[in-house]
C-alpha cells in the first residue's frame, strides 16, 4: 500500500461515526437504510461518510441493485490492526520473559547470599 | 475523536500494558538498564536480540539486530530521551539500518515511524509494577486518532462489534 493511500485510511478511520459503519459492515452487507438506522444522522449523512470510506479502499459498493449495498473492504485495516497486535505481542511476549529472567535472578541472588552467610 | 471518547481514553495515551512482578524495584531497574539483562528478555517472540550499541543514557541508543529463525535480520533501535533512575524511562522506537539510521518498518512503509515509549516501574510490598505508555511519535492528529482508535477496539472490542469485525480481520 503506499503511503498517500494509507493516509487517506488513517483520515477515514479518525471518525467514530466511521469506524461504527465498519463494525457494522464487518457482520455483512448492507444498504445505505441499515447502516442509517442505529444513528442519529440523515441517510446523506451517511452516504457523505461512506464515499469518505470507499475512496480510502475501507468498502466497495454493489453495481447491480439500485440499493447498491456495502461491503466491507478489509485489507487496509488489516494490516493496521495486524502491526498494532504485534506491538502487543511484542510486549507481553517481553513481560513474560522478564518474569522468567527476574525469578532466575532473585534465585541466584538468594543463593548468594545464603553463600556469605557461610 | 468525539468528545465522549476522549473521556474514556486518556489524551494522547493509546497504547498500554501493566505487569506486577514479584521482585524488588532495584532488580527490575537492572533488568531494563543492564545491557547484559534486557538483551535476554526484551524483544519479539521467536527472535534473538543482537546489540551493536547499548547506551543507557539520555541520547544514548540502544542498536540491536532481531534476527529470526529461518529468516533474515532486522535492525532496530531505541534512543533514550529521558532517564529518571530507578523509577522511569522514555525512549523512542523505530526500525533501523545497519549504521543505527531510523528506518521505515521493512513489511509496511506507512506505520508510524517512531513509537514514543515510557515506562515507569513503582515497588509496593516488595512487589514491583512496571506500566509501559507508547503513542506514535509525531503522527499526524488523524494518525494519531487512528492508532487510538484501534487500539481501543483490540483492547476492548469497539462497543462489542468491533470484536466482529477483529474476527474478520484475523479470519482473510
Amino acid at each position: 500500500m503506499s503511503a498517500p493511500q494509507f493516509d487517506a485510511t488513517f483520515a477515514a478511520l479518525s471518525d467514530p461515526t466511521r469506524r461504527a459503519i465498519l463494525a457494522r459492515l464487518a457482520k455483512g452487507e448492507a444498504t445505505v437504510s441499515e447502516l442509517a438506522a442505529p444513528f442519529d444522522l440523515t441517510q446523506p449523512a451517511i452516504s457523505k461518510h461512506l464515499k469518505v470510506l470507499e475512496r480510502a479502499g475501507l468498502i466497495s459498493r454493489g453495481r447491480a441493485a439500485q440499493t447498491r449495498p456495502c461491503r466491507l473492504e478489509t485489507a487496509p485495516l488489516k494490516q493496521l490492526a495486524r502491526w498494532i497486535q504485534e506491538y502487543q505481542h511484542l510486549w507481553e511476549h517481553s513481560f513474560d520473559r522478564l518474569d522468567t529472567h527476574l525469578k532466575a535472578a532473585q534465585s541466584s541472588e538468594t543463593k548468594g547470599k545464603r553463600h556469605v552467610r557461610k | 475523536m468525539s468528545a465522549s471518547k476522549q473521556k474514556s481514553i486518556p489524551a494522547h495515551v493509546v497504547f498500554e500494558i501493566d505487569r506486577i512482578y514479584d521482585a524488588p524495584l532495584a532488580l527490575v531497574w537492572a533488568a531494563w538498564s543492564e545491557r547484559e539483562q534486557f538483551e535476554t528478555w526484551w524483544g519479539p517472540k521467536g527472535c534473538t536480540i543482537c546489540a551493536t550499541r547499548f547506551e543507557f543514557r539520555p541520547g544514548g541508543f540502544f542498536h540491536y539486530a532481531m534476527q529470526f529463525e529461518n529468516g533474515p535480520h532486522t535492525w532496530g533501535r531505541f534512543v533514550y530521551l529521558d532517564i529518571s533512575a530507578p523509577q522511569r524511562i522514555t525512549w523512542l522506537n523505530s526500525f533501523s539500518n545497519e549504521g543505527c539510521g531510523i528506518a521505515r518498518a521493512p513489511f509496511d512503509p506507512a506505520i508510524p515511524l517512531e513509537i514514543l515509549n515510557e515506562v515507569t516501574l513503582s515497588e509496593r510490598n516488595g512487589k514491583t509494577t512496571v506500566a509501559l505508555r507508547a503513542w506514535p511519535h509525531g503522527a499526524e492528529d488523524h494518525e494519531r486518532a487512528v492508532f487510538e482508535g484501534m487500539f481501543a477496539s483490540l483492547k476492548q472490542g469497539y462497543g462489542g462489534t468491533l470484536d466482529q469485525l477483529g474476527d474478520v480481520l484475523s479470519d482473510r
